[in-house]
């Protein structure tokens, strides 16, 4: 796997980021006008979109848009108005936990970790309630080699630090063996390496696992590099839907959520 | 884990060589390893499953007048009459889990609280009499233990002694495996982060209303053995005396610290007894006692064990196993 070079410079840059990855056009995740309200508040309104097999799909938007909602509805934590179907099939109803067995796995904004348990035995939690198949202690190894925990295996997960936390987090959620895998800002708190290390495994993931990937983020950097289809969402509601790049540049965006500055330091 | 189980009951078992002619110590003795059960319960519901289940000692008393009512009214035999009571309390015990599955924490308290205060009303009411619970003046002939045509009753206290032994064993062991099994690892994982458990599979429904069941059935269970083995029951243990004992078993051998529940209930059981020349002090004693070994030993008495045996490998008790 190469890490993919720290660029936001669309069209110059030949991308080697769009590799090998299981082709087809077929929608893995259909959301189909969703809307959810808490009260009167509106969180997410009438919201489309469709995220293709094998890609890598990103949500952007201001804070508050209603990004996390929309994972919470995904992940069957709220009850919502609308249909989100996975694999053509309604998932709309179901307990988080069989949406979990289904395929779909996810990753929180705050790092979540269970402090009584060991790195494996975190890990093992996914593999174990969350695998369709039986229990494989070679696929828990596998999986905590890859997201690089192979030395902290044994220790506590409450000794990790933030890094070694996101990436347990993202190993417990790839131990299901999910077909997509859901992240919600894994960039947040992190320095530029911590940065490029998770952008990395993000894209191995993708390309070495085959796991469709739906990713909230701030940082357009990581966007505009890694994703195929950017939606862009505020109050709720999609504002632009897109090519990264073509997303990035639309004036909408860049009034409404990225601001001139970015626009600016595109341009030079 | 199962060193120091083994330990705690190898001692426990070879007592009667040397105090099997004192009655008053075998009875100690006895309930001491009654109470190991219900402790051992109450720390795999509180500190492994982190619900704070306030219920254990009504699920106790609930335990010990079913088991009496089907021995002595529909003539079942008390073994047989335990386990049912068992199960009864268990569908209870699943009852009040199922409004516990919304809430968190104090609230959880509150609700199962609230089924310990509603029992001694029901259990006095008219439809306490009804179900034969004898209203406020209690059941005061429960039929003995009977096993392969031999009585067991406290009249013999070295063979009863041995068959609590081998039930306390049982049911303690049952807790050690199921906290050992993948059961045991969703429990903490639906404690330390029920959103995360959900989202990798773990069904918090499923595992939070077993453990209802497996800790009501046990207690329920034992609760009908106490039954038979005193011969009578009032709802005076439902009283806060009792449930502070309980709390304090847990807080002496440390929650979540399995098995250091267990052996809470020894020195708990032991104490209590030894302080009664303190008269109305011994109240008093135990709760400095108690706040004293909050402070210095958080982690229970079974902590202070594995500080001193260096045993750090499993010095994190609920976490490493």
């Amino acid at each position: 796997m190469t890490p993919p070079q720290p660029s936001n410079m669309c069209g110059t840059d030949p991308s080697p980021r769009r590799i090998a990855r299981p082709s087809g056009d077929a929608a893995i995740l259909k959301a189909i006008h969703v809307t959810k309200k808490f009260g009167e508040l509106v969180a997410v309104n009438d919201l489309s979109f469709e995220v293709k097999k094998g890609q890598i799909f990103g949500i952007a938007g201001p804070n508050g848009a209603g990004k996390s909602t929309v994972y919470n509805l995904i992940t069957g934590f709220y009850p919502f108005e609308g249909a989100i179907e996975f694999n053509g099939r309604n998932i709309r109803g179901l307990p988080p936990y069989r949406i979990a067995q289904l395929g779909i796995s996810r990753t929180f904004q705050i790092p979540q970790t269970f402090p009584s348990l060991t790195v494996e035995k975190s890990v093992s939690v996914g593999n174990r309630f969350g695998s369709p198949g039986h229990f494989d202690r070679k696929y828990v190894d596998r999986i905590i080699e890859f997201v690089g925990l192979e030395s902290q295996r044994r220790e506590m997960t409450g000794q990790l630090n933030l890094l070694g936390k996101k990436k347990l987090m993202i190993g417990a959620a790839l131990a299901t063996r999910p077909k997509i895998l859901m992240l919600d800002e894994p960039m947040a708190g992190s320095n530029t390496s911590e940065i490029k290390s998770l952008m990395a495994l993000i894209q191995a993931i993708n390309t070495d696992l085959g796991v469709t990937i739906i990713i909230i983020e701030h940082f357009m950097k990581v966007l505009t590099e890694l994703t195929e289809t950017l939606l862009i969402i505020q109050t709720g509601t999609e504002l632009c839907c897109g090519d990264p790049c073509e997303v990035t540049s639309d004036p909408r965006v860049i009034e409404s959520y990225l601001g001139e500055a970015y626009a600016d330091s595109n341009e030079s | 884990m199962a060193v120091i189980m083994a330990v705690i009951y190898g001692i426990v078992g070879v007592m009667p060589i040397f105090v099997g002619d004192v009655r008053f110590i075998m009875h100690i003795l006895i309930m001491c390893l009654i109470w190991a059960v219900v402790a051992a319960c109450w720390d795999l519901i509180m500190g492994f499953a982190g619900i704070f289940s306030f219920g254990q000692v009504a699920f106790f008393v609930m335990g010990a007048y079913g088991s009496a009512i089907l021995a002595s009214r529909l003539h079942i035999t008390p073994i047989l009459a335990m386990v049912l009571s068992g199960g009864i309390t268990a569908a209870i015990g699943v009852l009040v889990g199922l409004p516990c599955l919304r809430l968190k924490g104090a609230y959880i308290a509150l609700v199962t609280f609230a089924v310990h205060m509603i029992l001694e009303p029901f259990l006095k009411g008219d439809m306490g009499r009804f179900l034969g619970t004898g209203g406020s003046r209690g059941i005061l002939t429960i039929p003995p233990i009977e096993l392969f045509e031999v009585t067991f009753s406290s009249a013999a206290p070295v063979p009863f002694f041995y068959l609590t032994l081998l039930l306390s064993i049982l049911c303690t062991v049952i807790i050690l495996i199921v906290i050992k099994s993948y059961w045991g690892t969703a429990f903490l994982a639906l404690k330390d982060s029920e959103d995360f458990a959900m989202s990798l599979g773990v069904s918090a429904f499923k595992y939070k209303l077993m453990v209802f069941a497996l800790t009501s059935f046990l207690t329920g269970m034992i609760g009908g053995f106490y039954g038979h083995y005193v011969g009578m029951l009032s709802t005076r243990m439902l009283g806060i005396d009792l449930f502070v004992t309980l709390m304090i078993m847990l807080v002496i051998g440390g929650i979540g610290q399995y098995p250091g529940a267990i052996l809470g209930a020894f020195i708990t059981v032991s104490l209590n007894e030894m302080l009664a020349p303190l008269g109305t002090y011994r109240p008093l004693t135990l709760g400095a006692l108690v706040v004293v070994l909050v402070l210095l030993l958080p982690d229970g008495v079974i902590g202070l064990i594995r500080k001193v045996s260096g045993d750090e490998a499993e010095g994190a008790g609920v976490s490493r196993y």
